[in-house]
This record gives C-alpha cells, structure tokens and sequence, in this order.
C-alpha cells in the first residue's frame, strides 16, 4: 500500500509567542497536546533576552511604531538601571508571595518562603522572577528576565517604563525566549532542521526531561 | 503639484526625516542629584507622623486617617541625617550648620519635643504637635555646632551635638534626663532641657530605653542613668539613677562600638565582635547565662555565631548581625522564622534567602538591624526595606493589618539608608533612585 506516511496530525503550540519576538516555542504533536496542558499546569518561569534603546519612546513600545518623543540619555548610568531593576525584583517579589494564595502564617508558608519554591499556581498576572542586565551601551542595553504568566507586550511596556524610571525613554528593539520551562536553545530546532527526522529525534531527546519535570510538579 | 496628490501612507525616507526633526526633550541632566527623602508610616493620631491631614483634614472631602499602612513621604525643608521614633512622637535632625538642627512632631505631654508655644495662649505650649516643628537647643554656638544624632525613649529624648555635648529633655521622674529628680515637677509645658558635659572623652552615641538613658563614649565606655529597677543602668544595683555613671562589669575596659536598648534590655558590641547585655531578662534574652529575670551587671553572652557586628533591642526579643551578613534573633515574640518560633534562648539565623539572597544574585547581605517594640526592621546593601514582626496599628508598613512571621519587603521608592522603629510608627530617611 503506498499513500504519505502522515494524513492528519494534530499540533498544538505551547505558551504564545508573537511576531516581532523570536525564541524557543513549543509545539506538542499527537498526543503530545496532553502533555502542553500538563505543562501549562506546572507554571514554569520562561527566560527572555530583551535588548532595549534608550532616547526614544513610541506608542506601541518598539522601535517600528510611530515616534511621541525623544528624550536625553546621557545621565544614565549603568548603576542606576541596575537600581531600577533590584526595585522592579523586589516589588515583583512580593506580587509572587501575594498571588500565590498561600496564608502567610502557616509554618508551612515560612518553608517555602525559604526555599524560594513559592509561586502562583493559578491564573495570576504577570509576575518577573527576575531581572539581569547582560550588557550596557550607550544608548543600548541588554537584560535578561525571568518571568511567568507575561506576554511580549508586557516585556516591551516594561522596557518602556525602565526607560521613564530612569527620567528617560525607552524602545525595546529585541525579544527572544531562550527557555520555555524546561525547553532552552539548544533542544530547539534552527529553521534548516524542520524536517522529520530532526523532529523525531527532538522528540525522542525531550521526553525523560518532560516526564521528571511533571512528575516533580504536579506530584 | 500638491493639490491633487492623496497623502498616502508616509514611505520610509519621509518617517526617517520625520523623526531627525523631532525635538529632544531633557528632563534630567548630566549633573542630576539623588534626592534625599523622608517617608513615614504607622499610626497618626498622636501626630508622630508629622501630616497634619491625617489628623485634622484641612479640605471637606478628607477624612482623618488614623493609620497610614504604606509609606508616605513627608517634605522636609533640610536634608534629614537621622531621625528617632519614641513612645508616639517622632525627632528628625539634620547635621546643618544653620539655627534650626532638630524637629519633632508627636506628643508632647511631658515636654520631650522641648517647648513649643501655643498660638492661641502664648504661655502654654502644644500637647500634640502635628507637624515638625523647630525644638530650639541652648547652644552656645547655635551657627557652629552640627547634631550628630537623636534618640527618643517613653517620654525623653537625647539630642547629641558635635562639640556642645547632650542635650535632653522630657519626663525626669526617674533621672532619665540625667539630672536630679524634682519632686512634683510639672513636665507639660516645661521649657527645661539639660545639657550634659561630664563623660571621660566625647560622647559618641546616645541611646534611649523606655525610661532609661545610655551614652557610649570615643573611648569605648558605656555612662547610664534612669530607672533601675530590672537592671537596665547596668551599675550593679535596682535604684533610680540621676547622673550618668559609668559602667563596669564585664564590659570594663572593653572598647564597646555600639549600644542599643529600646525596652528594659541592652546590648553592647565592642569592637572583637562580643556582644554584652544587661537588664531585663523575662523573655529569655539574656537565659543564656543566668537563671535570674534582672541582671543589673553588664555580661558576656557567649554566642558562637561569629564576628558580631551591629546588635540591636526590642521589647521582648533582641537581633544581632554578624559580619558576613547573616541576621540572628532571640528572646519572645514573632521573632522571624514562622509562627512556630515564639522563644528562644539562643540566637537562630534567619535564613538569608528570605532577604533575597540567590544563586541569581549572590552577593545580597544585611546591613543594618533595627528594633522596634514588637517589630524587626532589617536594611540590605542594596537598600531594600524588610520588617516583620507584630503589626501594631499598621507600623510595619507592608499594607496590610496582620502580623508578619517572616522578612517581607516594604516597597518604599528609593534606596532606604536608614530607619528608625517606634512601638506604632516608623520613619525612613531614603534617596531617590536617579
């Protein structure tokens, strides 16, 4: 009998990721769909490389939008910025003991305090783990921010807010994902690669990751 | 050419051109400075929070705010350098050359904000005061001397200046204020304020407990005077004291850097990182080396925990900071480890990821430790703000009403250098971000 080897399949795309960002995005094949849902269940942070342009401010906080101001940025330093981004952690880490939904005086509360291991587990706003600024130029700068339940819209208005902490504006010029949960670069699949073979064996190379990750979570 | 071409969407060159002409606005410049700010938070009915709004609304629509549960900033016209919370009152100093030095707002039953006159009776003075008003010091060189630091106890408070030495002033019924105890002396409205001289070297730091005074000098001596009854004098006997006497003990010849008292206990710290304590023992602060609930002998608290740096009193329970950076606390209350931990003896480390140590950002310690009544507050090296404690009418300053049985941060905007914690308030001197 001869016929394609696939009629149908069923694909699913993990969490979204827009136009103008580029990264890692997960997609579950077949039964793989349950799998994602599992997996959105765990509530995993995600890591973003977002690069940033400062003397600018556009109104949908690009650099592709329509230009509403431009601003000095020759007071900026790099310690500075790095003030603004502990303040952002701190404030986003009492949002993450908040949104948790845990009674903050149980004993119980305290041990996971310690350990770091509290996080929403339901729908919450978005929430940023934390934040590191990887390079500093004049008037480009590069930070990388872990975070959860956020959209890409969300990451270029918070570039945009630094840049009005900062006395300044603000455009983000780059996104991208470099992990999805437990998904980074390197298991991710470069354009050349989109073939069956190269699947099968990404596939096949994520699976114990996936099942311990689960299993960890979810119990 | 013009009229009947349609304007089209704007092609590159024309966006480009467009956006070279905009004008570039500036609103900071090269030489912008930080801001230095003063923020203020807890109860305010006693007008220890120096908003007069909160407690008689100046506009139809307010409505008095009995307890300011998050941050808000008070304008202060100089640049504040420390500031001291009491027993309901408040004393902010800055360390300018210029006449006025020290402002204090709050209660002022028994004079311990000086004299402050009366508008409507010029010959009575102001039980509350609502807002910081100047408290003028008898300086014999008021355009030289610069105040160093305040500190405020139940009903007195200390004022130290830089070449005039201590001046205090409030309640003297115990000979807090160091000088004798008058019988039947009317505190209200008093214009008294004395001025110490008499240490062995120049006073360094001044310390107030509930209605006890401790002076620290260059040399390393501790001077105490004041009510006695639970040991808290640290001069070996329960009785009032009204002339600032030197201490012994354990501590003598030890150069002592740092003292602290808010309640019935004290604490010092010399410079190889012991710590001694003396006073109160009810709650188990000092149970490490006696039995007894009042030690009136300054001892050694043999702790294993390593260099000691900074120690620091409350009512019940003590905290102490290391030199590495790590946060130990002991004695009776919600001392910061969940609500499982009511006392202790023996100091236990707060663990450091609660301050947002990391493997992210490693390099996050304590700076600082303060003590409330019933509450800690802890500064890190990058400015951040955590209290926990019991929140007595709003004086933690999270926003909410309940207790807090571990570190949580108070979102203040700006670097927090220093803070002071009263028994219902606290006040923070902060500088702005850019």
């Amino acid at each position: 009998v001869r016929g394609p080897r696939f009629r149908k399949l069923k694909i699913g795309a993990g969490h979204r990721l827009d136009v103008k960002a580029s990264g890692v995005f997960v997609l579950g094949i077949g039964h793989g769909n349950k799998l994602l849902t599992d997996l959105y269940n765990c509530h995993l942070t995600k890591v973003y490389i977002v690069g940033g342009l400062f003397g600018k401010a556009t109104d949908d906080f690009s650099d592709t939008g329509n230009l509403v101001e431009k601003t000095t940025f020759d007071h900026i330093t790099r310690e500075k910025l790095e003030r603004i981004l502990a303040v952002i952690q701190g404030t986003n880490q009492k949002a993450l003991l908040m949104y948790s939904n845990i009674d903050m005086k149980t004993q119980e509360a305290y041990e996971l305090a310690v350990k770091g291991l509290i996080r929403p587990m339901a729908k919450s706003p978005p929430i940023i783990t934390a934040v590191r600024c990887l390079q500093f130029a004049l008037p480009e700068f590069q930070l990388e921010i872990h975070c959860l339940h956020e959209t890409q819209q969300y990451l270029r208005k918070m570039v945009h807010e630094i840049g009005l902490e900062l006395k300044s504006s603000a455009v983000c010029t780059q996104v991208r994902r470099i992990r999805d949960g437990v998904f980074t670069v390197d298991d991710a699949l470069p354009r050349t690669q989109w073939d069956l073979q190269s699947i099968q064996e990404a596939i096949r190379n994520c699976q114990l990751k996936v099942e311990t990750e689960l299993e960890e979570t979810l119990g | 050419r013009g009229f009947g071409v349609a304007a089209g969407p704007p092609n590159t060159r024309q966006l480009r051109e467009a956006e070279e002409a905009a004008p570039v606005f500036q609103y900071a410049g090269k030489a912008a400075r930080r801001k230095d700010r003063v923020f203020v938070w807890g109860f305010s009915y006693s007008g220890a929070l120096g908003v007069p709004s909160f407690v008689k609304p100046d506009a139809g629509w307010k409505k008095p705010r009995r307890i300011q549960p998050t941050p808000y900033r008070l304008e202060t016209e100089e640049k504040i350098s420390s500031a001291a919370c009491g027993y309901g009152f408040t004393l902010l100093a800055s360390n300018t050359r210029d006449i006025t030095k020290v402002w204090g707002m709050g209660l002022n039953k028994d004079s311990q904000l000086g004299f402050q006159r009366s508008r409507r009776d010029q010959t009575k003075g102001y039980e509350y005061v609502l807002e910081p008003s100047p408290i003028p010091l008898p300086l014999e060189k008021p355009q030289q001397t610069r105040v160093l630091q305040v500190s405020c106890g139940r009903a007195h408070s200390l004022v130290l200046t830089d070449s005039e030495g201590v001046f205090t002033m409030g309640n003297n019924s115990y000979g807090q204020c160091g000088r004798k105890v008058v019988e039947d002396e009317i505190y209200s409205g008093s214009h008294l304020i004395h001025q110490l001289k008499e240490f062995d070297s120049e006073v360094v730091q001044v310390v107030c407990g509930q209605d006890h005074s401790l002076f620290r000098t260059k040399k390393g001596t501790v001077y105490a005077c004041g009510w006695g009854a639970d040991g808290q004098t640290g001069l070996g006997h329960y009785n009032i004291t009204s002339v600032p006497t030197k201490l012994h003990g354990d501590i003598a010849g030890v150069n002592i850097i740092q003292v602290s008292s808010y309640g019935d206990c004290c604490l010092a710290v010399s410079d190889e990182g012991d710590v001694f304590g003396w006073g109160n023992s009810e709650y188990l602060q000092l149970a490490s080396v006696t039995e007894t609930t009042q030690v009136n002998v300054p001892r050694h608290l043999p702790f294993k925990i390593g260099k000691v740096k900074e120690a620091a009193c409350g009512g019940t329970g003590n905290v102490v900071l290391t030199e590495e950076g790590d946060v130990f606390v002991w004695g009776y209350g919600i001392l910061g480890k969940g609500p499982n931990l009511i006392e202790t003896a023996v100091p236990e480390m707060i663990p450091p990821s609660l301050f947002g140590r990391s493997d992210f950002s490693p390099d996050i310690s304590v700076a600082h430790v303060r003590c409330g009544l019933s509450h800690f507050a802890a500064l890190t090296n990058r400015g951040e703000l955590f209290v926990w404690g019991k929140n007595l009418r709003g004086c933690l300053g999270t926003g909410r009403m309940e207790d807090q049985y571990f570190p949580w941060r108070v979102t203040v905007p700006g670097e927090v250098v220093d803070v002071a914690c009263g028994v219902d308030h606290m006040v923070s001197i902060v500088r702005s971000f850019t």
